[in-house]
């Protein structure tokens, strides 16, 4: 049935589906965003697609090269490690430590730092004044020397990195959370509603929070790729992961020692590292070309 | 600009007494007994113990107590190190040079390429060109450090054999430690292979530096694109054009100094960045700087050193920030009266 | 006048600085000279810092590397050849017939380093024996105790009970007297720890109340002397002038300390060192025709080591069962690429003591399991792994290889966690002091003597504060080494010896996992004789081409 209209209706979508629409437009970022999915997916069902154990030994095949080398395995498509773990299934394995892993690292920091970061934009006054030095403070600190104390604090361990990444990541949310809040609260239709007898708390989830989103998503992208380089990083200069979890950066540390007869064992990882910040960074592009044009139309 | 001098210096101030605070409650943070940790004295007898308990007033209250501790630290006193015990401000006076030439060197290295590459992509809007420097800077700001020294490591240093691979100057040359900034030393030096051992020294900084330049190069490459195409919109450059200059000399003089001053308000955000990236590099490429001394430190559960090069590293940061905002007001008359942060 | 001289220097010095950067600008390459300066010194790369620059006071190899045969001499040797003793600093000797007393008739004329620190007024003499000595037995002395030194390999050849005085007959002739004979007394003096310092530089340390200085800036009679140290980055040795042997024939010795294992193999790959310790990726470095790799027998022994005095390693049950679970051909194929020995027992088969007929510790899962049902443990436990955190012949991947034992145990239930990360002197520290529940460390030995192996690893002397990590202290075990000592029947020794090993073998307070050799790459350019048998290198005799 046709549909007829009576009106000259005109759509507005909302501000996330036209970001949408937007970030659809450039085949690069589509690509970016085309492996972020797959990233995702791998890493939440890396445990039943690995065509191996990532962890358990197999002293029958070691050092077995990638399958294009001469003396390659088809088997072992990407190779064994020095323990004979299946290069490839260590990275899928790791897709899920390295990647998934600062994934919830980022979700957590962000619901911790909007939520600090909106009450924080209300608030005025000498506790505003100081809180803003003491994130002028943190954010001077370089993020892998303020994990690296964290874990100092805390202890090594996966865990332990994880809370000191969230730490590390939280003082950006805050920061851009009260500014994105304190600059919407100055526009007019906030002062609409506010006429209209709403409090802040209303104003903020209903009138503020769907305007600020794309910048916060943003943000995000931005800490996860900070988070997947920080953590591979910790995990590299033997602070992170614990033996034997394959997460990239211990990977790519254990294969420090094998450069020289096992060169493929240092590249594979550093190359799946360098593919989801890429990845990441592409989508938090495309975001931010979105965002820019969705404000020019 | 005195409102502006008087801002900065009491907000380098502020910070610098947060920063304290901070690595002050660190000494009760970390694990085993904070006054141990505090001064660095590894298994004091208690008679010891009771020497620093009167010289860090562990007794009185808190405040009291962070009170001694910023008189210790601004008489220098940063404990000895718990792996060495050799006073750790000895050590950092040791150790902080050679990472400001390494940051220095790759800061210059960074902006000199970054931002000119940032300018031709800008003036090459929408261009292949754009596209290909566009990307490069992407991966460049992608690649894990520690990879990349790797990697040029092998590529420079074993394939080639163009540069070594390690270290800050071959040991062969024995130069005197004064100012702990190689190049000047070697000048200060009197020995006869002075010559070499410069040519050395710059051999040796060459890739480490260049692996550290590379990711906030990526980003002044970006930084600089973004400012020059803003500047390229304005109605300044437009009534330049109106007036018949060709394009050429518009960029040469008007859209390359306004740019430039826009970038500049970046460095000291950048700073901080390439500080990490320093570390990590340091530990690879063996160079003798306080990233590699602060991360053996994690290693060998130093918790003073740890406390004290947090300090030292981000009160040189915070410096650094400050300074780049004075030249960048300076420059940009227009900045010195807007508030910081807002 | 002082003022214009200081201002004429600084506008020299800005001057010189002007006309060197020209110079930078005008002259593209110029390396002639740098190659002569090459030619004359030789880079070292070692695998740490040393922890003192002393060897009485440590026993890590890598303090031993950069200490013992560079900057000090014993009084008395041994022979590269056939590992017998002869005379350095003694000229002869004489032990009574009982063995009870030994006379040192010493070497004249020679000279301690003069160095920037110090400058020696007279020769070496009988002060100096004395002085080196008593420093290790008075538990008085001013320099037995300084900034909280302990002397572990002495304490664990229990070497103060052993002697009680050393006498001066005259300058040069001293005489010990022991109260009982002991048959490896010798050796231990020849050994890389019994060092010779100066008397006369700890009175003139004790006068400007400096005494700790004594280990931090060595003055010795060695053939290098100390230029400059910076912790964790490199040390500098001069060579000694007026050395009494022949002098080295090298102008400056720099040891470039790189932990990391490819960093190493790397800087000897681009010309940044001649010599490199404990390398890697063998099988690469052979491919450069202009390096080499030396192999050197070596006597050691690579372990597994249980802290018996923590549970659940305090039960014998649980320690055979893991020693059963554990494939150690599996190990040596992995970690050695097969070029170790399975050790049967601490003694490597070149030792005089070596006892072929003692039974070897099986691999299996099956019994590993039963014998921790016995135990008590049927669902296994958690336990730990410390791995050594260095390179070493005995065990060049002790990381991996614990990763390999925590696979095998994981079969019989038991979690392992690994724990690395420590530096090396730190990890020694934390495990003398029981931190851990086991470990993967090893011996090399300081001399040929099979007593070497034994005491330092397992006696009751050297638990806890000297080398012997396990904590285990078993009387029966300590009576048969005693026994051993006091005989001179090499054939009565070889029995307390196998009887000893099969207490070992009984209690399992260590699990012995691989004899090895000792390896080491240089550049063809190097020439001469680093390596020994047992001990830490020694650059006397290299030159360069």
């Amino acid at each position: 049935m046709a549909r007829n209209r009576i009106y000259q209706e005109e759509e507005f979508p909302s501000p996330l589906v036209q970001l949408w629409h937007n970030f659809r437009q450039n085949k690069v970022v589509m690509f970016g965003f085309g492996s972020f999915v797959f990233l995702f997916l791998l890493a939440i069902f890396s445990p039943i697609l690995t065509p191996y154990s990532s962890i358990q030994n197999n002293l029958d095949h070691l050092l077995v090269p990638p399958a294009w080398d001469v003396n390659g395995d088809v088997s072992f498509l990407l190779g064994t490690d020095n323990l004979g773990r299946d290069m490839l299934s260590r990275l899928m394995h790791g897709a899920s430590l390295t990647f998934g892993l600062s994934f919830v690292v980022v979700i957590i920091s962000m619901l911790l730092g909007v939520i600090i970061g909106s009450l924080s934009a209300l608030t005025t006054g000498i506790k505003s004044v100081f809180l803003n030095h003491f994130l002028d403070v943190i954010l001077s600190i370089p993020s892998l020397l303020l994990a690296i104390v964290i874990v100092a604090i805390l202890g090594t361990g996966l865990g332990n990195t994880l809370w000191a990444i969230v730490l590390v990541l939280i003082p950006q949310f805050i920061h851009i959370t009260k500014n994105a809040v304190k600059e919407e609260f100055s526009k007019d239709y906030v002062l609409a509603s506010r006429l209209d007898g709403a409090g802040s708390f209303r104003i903020l989830s209903y009138s503020i929070f769907p305007n600020i989103i794309e910048k916060i998503i943003r943000q995000a992208t931005l800490a996860q790729s900070a988070a997947i380089l920080d953590i591979a990083a910790l995990g590299f200069l033997g602070l992170g992961a614990p033996i034997p979890l394959p997460e990239w950066g211990a990977m790519l540390s254990n294969g420090l020692d094998l450069f020289y007869i096992a060169p493929w064992t240092v590249y594979l990882p550093g190359l799946a590292i360098l593919f989801s910040v890429v990845a990441t960074n592409l989508v938090g592009e495309g975001m931010r070309h979105a965002l820019k044009q969705s404000k020019e139309s | 600009m005195l409102i502006f001098t008087l801002r900065r210096i009491n907000l380098l101030l502020i910070t610098v007494l947060l920063l304290t605070l901070v690595s002050f409650s660190l000494n009760f943070l970390f694990p085993g007994d904070p006054l141990v940790n505090m001064s660095g004295r590894i298994n004091p007898t208690p008679d010891q113990l009771l020497i620093l308990s009167d010289q860090y007033q562990h007794n009185a209250n808190y405040f009291i107590q962070y009170w001694t501790y910023l008189q210790h630290i601004f008489k220098g006193e940063l404990g000895v190190s718990m792996a060495s015990h050799l006073p750790i401000s000895s050590e950092i006076i040791n150790l902080l040079p050679a990472t400001i030439e390494l940051s220095m060197t790759a800061l210059i290295i960074a902006m000199c390429l970054g931002i000119p590459i940032g300018f031709i992509a800008a003036i090459s809007h929408k261009k292949i060109t754009d596209n290909i420097i566009l990307t490069i800077a992407m991966l460049g700001y992608s690649i894990p450090v520690f990879w990349l020294a790797l990697l040029a490591i092998l590529v420079f240093s074993i394939q080639l054999n163009w540069l070594p691979s390690a270290g800050q100057i071959s040991l062969l040359y024995e130069i005197k430690h004064v100012t702990g900034i190689q190049f000047i030393d070697i000048m200060l030096s009197e020995s006869e292979y002075k010559w070499q051992a410069f040519q050395n020294a710059s051999s040796h900084i060459l890739l480490p530096a260049c692996v550290v330049a590379l990711a906030p190069g990526a980003l002044f490459i970006r930084l600089a694109r973004t400012a020059m195409m803003d500047v390229l919109e304005t109605s300044y450059i437009r009534a330049a054009k109106a007036k018949g200059l060709s394009f050429l000399q518009i960029i040469y003089r008007h859209a390359i100094r306004n740019a430039l001053i826009n970038v500049i308000r970046h460095v000291g955000l950048q700073f901080a960045n390439l500080i990490t990236l320093a570390m990590v590099t340091e530990v690879i490429f063996n160079w003798p700087g306080i990233g590699r001394w602060l991360i053996e430190s994690i290693y060998q559960r130093d918790y003073t050193a740890i406390q004290a090069g947090l300090l030292v590293l981000s009160s040189f940061i915070f410096i650094v920030h400050i300074l780049t905002d004075f030249i960048y007001a300076a420059l940009n008359p227009l900045a010195r009266d807007t508030k910081h942060g807002a | 006048m002082m003022k214009i001289n200081v201002l004429n220097q600084v506008i020299n010095k800005s001057q010189l600085i002007l006309s060197l950067l020209t110079t930078v600008l005008l002259i593209g390459c110029d390396s002639g000279n740098s190659t002569s300066l090459s030619a004359k010194s030789i880079i070292y790369c070692s695998e740490g810092s040393p922890a003192s620059f002393n060897p009485q006071t440590i026993t890590s190899g890598t303090s031993i590397d950069a200490t013992s045969n560079q900057l000090y001499d014993r009084l008395l040797s041994f022979n590269p050849g056939d590992d017998d003793i002869k005379p350095a600093l003694a000229k002869s000797w004489h032990v009574t017939r009982d063995g009870k007393m030994i006379t040192f008739y010493l070497r004249k004329n020679v000279e301690f380093h003069q160095t920037k620190y110090f400058t020696p007024t007279r020769t070496f003499n009988a002060d100096d024996v004395l002085f080196s000595f008593n420093r290790i037995l008075d538990q008085n002395h001013e320099f037995h105790s300084i900034a909280g030194v302990q002397y572990p390999f002495f304490e664990s050849v229990n070497f103060s009970s052993l002697v009680n005085e050393i006498e001066k007959i005259n300058d040069y002739t001293v005489r010990f007297k022991l109260n009982n004979s002991d048959s490896s007394f010798l050796s231990n003096l020849a050994s890389d720890y019994s060092v010779i310092i100066s008397s006369e530089y700890g009175k003139q340390l004790s006068q400007s109340n400096k005494r700790e200085n004594i280990d931090l800036l060595p003055i010795g009679t060695g053939p290098f002397k100390l230029k400059e140290y910076r912790a964790g980055s490199f040390i500098r040795y001069y060579p000694h002038e007026k050395y009494w042997r022949e002098k080295a024939q090298i102008e400056q010795l720099i040891f470039d300390i790189t932990p990391n294992n490819t960093s190493r193999l790397t800087k000897l790959l681009t010309g940044g060192c001649d010599v490199l310790a404990y390398p890697i990726a063998h099988k690469q470095i052979k491919k450069y025709p202009n390096l080499t790799l030396d192999t050197v027998t070596s006597l050691n022994v690579g372990y597994l080591g249980f802290n018996t005095k923590k549970p659940p390693f305090d039960n014998k049950l649980v320690r055979t069962a893991v020693a059963y679970a554990i494939n150690r051909k599996a190990i040596i194929e992995t970690i050695y690429s097969g070029q170790a020995d399975i050790a049967k027992s601490l003694l490597p088969k070149s030792s005089w003591a070596y006892d072929d007929t003692a039974s070897e510790q099986i691999y299996s899962i099956e019994t590993a399991r039963i014998l921790l049902h016995e135990a008590g443990y049927p669902n296994g436990f958690t336990m730990n792994i410390w791995a050594m955190p260095v390179r070493r012949a005995y065990n060049p991947d002790a990381l991996t290889m614990a990763k390999l034992i925590q696979a095998d145990l994981l079969k019989i239930g038991i979690q392992v966690k690994i724990v690395s990360g420590y530096e090396w002197e730190v990890f020694l520290n934390m495990v003398r002091l029981g931190e851990h529940e086991s470990v993967l460390l090893g011996w090399s030995a300081d001399h040929p003597d099979p007593d070497n192996f034994l005491t330092p690893i397992l006696s009751c002397d050297s638990a806890g504060k000297g080398s012997n990590n396990t904590q285990w202290c078993h009387k029966g075990f300590d009576k048969l080494l005693q026994d051993a000592l006091q005989s001179n029947n090499i054939n009565q020794r070889k029995k307390y010896y196998a009887q000893a090993l099969a207490i070992v073998a009984e209690e399992i307070p260590l699990l012995p996992i691989a004899h090895s050799k000792r390896y080491q790459a240089r550049s063809t350019k190097v020439k001469g004789k680093l390596l020994n048998a047992f001990g830490g290198i020694d650059f006397r005799q290299v030159s360069k081409k």
